[in-house]
């Protein structure tokens, strides 16, 4: 292994396990010194309706009510469409939209004073059907080849519906902004957030102030996932309006029950899968998939591309048709989480070919094998496989580790007894960075490194550590190629006043883009280095020559430069009687390039695998007929402790990238992505198969084992 | 002779606040324990956990009235001795620390099992972590700095 | 103190229950989550008497304020009681969590209550006025209802020593494997003597409320164990027909099936 890939201490190590890490809520006074408001929030109560009237209570001294009427500048948040009002507008479009603010000194106080606020609805009918819904804010549609003669050639066609629930990001550190007006006029805002210019954004032109009229500080984050992505800017933008008001600082930070209530989860998805068989292969896909976007577009174009563009999974299928939907629903709009819209499509592709070979009686690992994309191959979008394609060498060392291809077979056939034990098997990619040609179109991000006159440096980015480790990472790659020790050169959150926008914190795109940024950014240092002397270097990210160009408009061309592998499997022994699914043994195949440091890159892999397991079983989360998410507490909605899943393996796989630093490729998002699918296929396999018990959902709890028990029995 | 009176990271106190006030918001707004964090307010998550008498206990669910009378140790106590040095080299060799968020209490977890049980295997590991939600290492790092620490700190427990 | 009342015996903490509002709080585990605004509290955590686990000929006495790590580590404590709480929640719940306030809590899904019921479990209630020693069945009303007094309070629980030795069965289904609410449980305690049933419990988490039927257990008194583990489907039924599941978070359906796995596998286990 290389050098690089050496683990070091991490950074922040020593703040973070001595408690002395400040996180936005641990702030006693803001910088100059004032006292904090604390800001809550009135939340919708209905999922659809006219907000008549709103009656504010007499506020005693020091406290302020805040609505849309405070907000400056422009009552739209800067996403990527701006319909997600700061405060809602004259209608409220889902349970827990924010109605307006309280702020004061006295959190108590506050929360006395929210509840009798009287707010007058007229109820309307919300829209809560992603199967029906007609509303979308995004309809896309791609595909290849000659779909209909392949369908109408084959020898069997294959039709079949997938259906994956809400999965919440579950960061420990629920979201919290705050907002200090300054001396300047500036509105300072930090908070825990991943991408401080997107705040930048929208805060600016929520207040109208223009871009030098605020700065955005990322705190110590307790955790993102995606899941601090945009909510931030929507926060952001409401203690900023309030600080404005109030011309003192504000801050509010979220309840554990309003953030898993209210704040963006991955989308449910509904995916219609057909697929056409002949001589055994898999001649075309048609794909209609469904996303469940909320009630305002937020990230959903995103999150809905990257789901669509995996849609024919690591297949070579010759002929593609895909359409892709976000749905509008009465419900907290859907978000970013790890993954990014593939996980649904992966689990939908995945479980469709295990299906396929079940029906034609091949074992489903040889079948998918038969399939594998190669080097050279096209993309689901007509660009290419530019770099070797690992998966079967990946899936041989899984062999090796857990016995896969034999026990495949073995719990394949006729199980009888109370306990019965299934395995299966998944394999993805995950496009590094940006999909499309946002990097180079829409981000252009910049990296500097500054020198001081001491010999250290400065790394100068707007990408945050949000637990994935790139104070560490970064300072890293800059002391190898400066060969200076790592103790000279430091990276601090990011503040836009002092760090050029090196882009959001997003697409497991911080070290493979801006982490090569910053390494061609060093050897330009390391060549004009002159002791002594405070300098300071720029690097602006290029577009690798290789790559097709890709038109979003056609979705044609290379979505992405290369591509991250996983092969996940997973073993379980169900227990009939209880419904008990217990993972005997998780295993997952890495492959993200260079490891830039090994530690935090595996730290990464069992991190978003335990997360994959838990999105498959136990995280189960919906909204009830009237659009409300009950399941809005640690008690109700479960991820996975430390004991439900002792024997969990991460294995890397080094297929380096000569884009990225050293080799290195997009890791974050990765590890979450196959697990779904391995696990569901395990669950379908104990209990006999799909001829006996055909999955397609999931989560797939304990209590959906008895009761898919229970239908053999009826 | 109204308050409330107990020891903090070894030195004695008296809150003269309400007795039914919450120990997770006295000791984050009152004594500045800001290591001490608010994850759920639920006694679901762990990341409130501090150690009264020596035993872990969510200070989510402890109303002020409860601890006269009893010793209270969190980080910032704790990180003064070499206990939580051996953790924390532990933890660093693993780079176990990811947001950082449950740490504090995952740490406290770590001090209540061993100092009970030195050698714990595995499974006692991550049954005396288990009230600990982390969600993003997977556990593996945390567990495997906890038994290393255990080896590598033999004779602190 | 300010809200709160903190009494070093027994005695004390029963005149001021008698006297005032105040909310007896043992662990605080389930009180603070309710979030009860201006509450006043009678803290019991400290009162000596209520922290004994101690033994008479014919009773094992937990004190209410003894804490479920405390009984674990406990040898009078028996075997069954030990395997229902050992998978109460987490560490840090199972340090503060005591006896009386699973019981007085009057959740439907307290494991040591489970416990309890299938070993003949009795509390001792006192008050300025007196006490009352009564079996959790005459206890436990309906979920979110016990007929514990105004002015009285949980003293102890007592389980017959004659039930904590006999063998047992129990399971415990949560959502996951730690932090996990109870979705069904399964409690049992049975004699056999020269194959032949001498005594027998068996008792739930899941159908909503707690209870025994024991007219029902009744008719398995005297059977061959043979007989009763060959037709274990069969008996198993009479208790399930008995059975009305409230609804809850988790499906009726789902219960029923596993509530009546567990019927049959405890029936065909029994030894």
């Amino acid at each position: 292994m290389k050098e690089i890939c050496r683990s070091v201490k991490k950074k922040d190590h020593d703040p973070k396990i001595e408690g002395r890490s400040v996180y936005v809520d641990d702030y006693n006074l803001s910088a100059n010194g004032s006292k904090i408001l604390c800001g809550r929030l009135l939340h919708s109560i209905y999922a659809k309706a006219k907000v008549l009237s709103v009656t504010v209570p007499e506020l005693p001294e020091g406290y302020f009510w805040v609505d849309r009427n405070d907000v400056p500048g422009d009552n739209n948040v800067n996403i990527v469409l701006d319909d997600t009002p700061v405060f809602c507008r004259d209608t409220v479009e889902y349970i827990g939209e924010s109605i307006g603010m309280i702020a004061g000194p006295d959190e108590k106080v506050v929360e006395e004073l929210l509840k009798k606020v009287e707010v007058e609805y007229e109820e309307l009918e919300p829209m809560l059907d992603l199967r029906n819904g007609k509303e979308t804010f995004f309809d896309y549609h791609f595909g290849h080849g000659d779909v209909e003669k392949a369908f109408a050639e084959a020898d069997k066609v294959y039709e079949e519906e997938f259906i994956t629930g809400y999965q919440d990001q579950t960061y420990l550190e629920p979201q919290g902004m705050m907002a200090e007006p300054e001396e300047d006029g500036r509105m300072f805002v930090h908070g825990s957030l991943q991408c401080p210019y997107y705040v930048h954004g929208a805060v600016a032109r929520a207040l109208g102030t223009g871009p030098e009229g605020v700065h955005i500080l990322q705190d110590v984050t307790g955790g993102g996932f995606g899941g601090k992505e945009d909510y931030p800017s929507i926060l952001g933008c409401q203690v900023a309006v309030a600080a404005k008001k109030s011309g003192q600082p504000v801050r509010c930070v979220y309840h554990r029950r309003e953030d898993l209530e209210f704040t963006p989860k991955r989308h449910p998805s509904l995916c219609k899968y057909k697929l056409a068989v002949k001589d055994g292969r898999v001649t075309a896909v048609d794909a209609d998939i469904r996303f469940d976007a909320g009630a305002y577009s937020t990230l959903s174009a995103v999150v809905l591309q990257r789901g669509i563009i995996a849609a024919p999974g690591i297949y070579n299928i010759p002929n593609v048709n895909v359409t892709g939907k976000a749905v509008k629903t009465n419900t907290a709009p859907c978000g970013a989480y790890r993954g990014f819209g593939a996980p649904q499509t992966f689990f939908a592709i995945e479980m469709m070919m295990d299906h396929i070979a079940q029906d034609m009686g091949v074992d489903s690992i040889e079948f998918k094998q038969k399939h594998f994309v190669k080097q050279g191959d096209m993309t689901s979008t007509q660009g290419r496989y530019h770099f070797p394609v690992p998966i079967p060498a990946m899936l041989d060392e899984v062999d090796e580790l857990c016995d896969l291809k034999r026990k495949h077979i073995e719990y394949s056939k006729p199980q009888s007894g109370r306990y019965r034990r299934g395995i299966g098997f998944s394999s993805i990619f995950h496009g590094a960075g940006f999909t499309g040609s946002g990097e180079r179109d829409i981000i252009k991000a910049t990296a500097k490194l500054r020198k001081y006159a001491d010999g250290t440096v400065e790394v100068l980015a707007s990408n945050g550590d949000i637990g994935q480790g790139v104070r560490t990472t970064f300072p890293k790659i800059v002391a190898h190629e400066l060969n200076i020790p790592l103790e000279k050169v430091y990276y601090s959150h990011p503040d836009t006043a002092r760090v050029p926008d090196s882009g959001p914190t997003v697409a497991s795109r911080s070290l493979m883009t801006v982490g090569e940024l910053l390494r061609r950014a060093a050897i330009k240092l390391r060549d004009i280095w002159e002791d002594g002397k405070e300098q300071e270097v720029e690097e602006r990210y290029k577009q690798p020559d290789f790559m097709i160009p890709f038109y979003l408009d056609r979705f044609e061309g290379d979505a992405y430069p290369t591509y991250a592998w996983a092969v996940s499997a997973v073993e379980v022994e169900i227990d009939t009687y209880t419904g008990v699914v217990e993972i005997l043994g998780a295993y997952g195949n890495f492959d993200v390039g260079t490891p830039v440091d090994y530690n935090i890159v595996v730290g990464q892999m069992e991190g978003g695998f335990l997360q994959g397991l838990g999105y498959a079983s136990i995280e189960k989360m919906n909204y009830d007929a009237k659009g409300r998410i009950r399941n809005n507490s640690f008690t109700d909605y479960l991820v996975p402790t430390s004991m439900d899943v002792p024997n969990l393996v991460a294995k890397m796989h080094v297929e380096e990238y000569p884009g990225g630093p050293y080799g290195a490729k997009g890791a974050g998002e990765l590890p979450l992505v196959a697990p779904p699918a391995a696990y569901l296929e395990a669950v379908e396999m104990a209990l006999g198969g799909m001829k006996k018990h055909r999955l397609n959902a999931i989560p797939f709890s304990t209590e959906d084992v008895i009761l898919e028990l229970n239908k053999e029995v009826l | 002779m109204n308050g409330i009176r107990f020891r903090l990271n070894g030195k004695d106190t008296c809150y003269e606040g309400s007795a039914a006030d919450r120990l997770l918001d006295v000791l984050r707004d009152e004594y500045d324990m800001k290591s001490v964090k608010c994850g759920c307010k639920e006694g679901e998550c762990g990341a409130c956990a501090v150690l009264i008498d020596g035993v872990l206990i969510n200070s989510c669910c402890v109303a002020m009235g409860a601890v006269d009378s009893h010793e209270i140790l969190t980080v910032e106590g704790y990180r003064e001795t070499a206990r939580f040095e051996a953790l924390s080299k532990a933890f660093a060799d693993l780079s176990a620390v990811q947001c950082g968020f449950c740490i504090p209490g995952m740490i406290l977890a770590a001090e209540a099992l061993l100092s009970k049980n030195a050698h714990p295997t595995e499974q006692e590991v991550r049954t005396a972590l288990s009230g600990n939600i982390c969600r993003c290492t997977g556990y593996n790092a945390i567990v495997n700095a906890v038994m290393n620490a255990a080896k590598e700190g033999d004779g602190l427990w | 103190m300010v809200n709160g009342y903190k009494p070093t015996t027994l005695q004390e903490a029963v005149e001021i229950k008698g006297r005032t509002d105040a909310i007896p709080y043992a662990g605080g585990t389930d009180l603070m989550v309710k979030n009860i605004p201006d509450a006043v509290y009678l803290f019991l955590n400290d009162i000596d008497e209520l922290k004994q686990i101690t033994q008479d000929d014919e009773y094992i006495h937990i004190g209410a304020a003894v804490t479920f790590t405390q009984a674990l580590a406990d040898d009078l404590v028996p075997p069954l009681m030990k395997e229902a709480i050992s998978r109460i929640a987490a560490p840090a719940i199972r340090n503060a969590g005591t006896f009386g306030g699973n019981l007085g809590n009057a959740s439907d899904k307290a494991d040591s209550v489970l416990a309890g019921f299938a070993l003949d479990a009795r509390v001792r209630l006192v008050s300025v006025s007196g006490e009352r020693n009564i079996p959790f069945d005459d206890f436990c009303v309906r979920r979110g209802v016990t007929n514990i007094g105004d002015d009285e309070l949980i003293a102890e629980i007592l389980l017959p020593k004659e039930k904590c030795a006999l063998p047992y069965y129990y399971k415990k289904i949560g959502g996951r494997s730690a932090l996990a609410i109870s979705r069904v449980a399964f409690a049992g305690a049975y004699e056999v003597r020269d194959g032949v049933i001498q005594a027998i419990s068996a008792t739930v988490i899941g159908e909503g409320k707690f209870t025994r039927y024991r007219e029902v257990e009744a008719t398995l008194i005297g059977k061959k164990v043979d007989e009763v583990r060959a037709n274990a489907d069969e008996y198993a039924e009479r208790f399930i027909e008995k059975m009305t599941f409230i609804r809850g978070r988790v499906s009726t359906e789902y219960r029923k099936v596993v509530v009546t796995n567990l019927f049959k596998d405890y029936l065909a286990s029994l030894e």
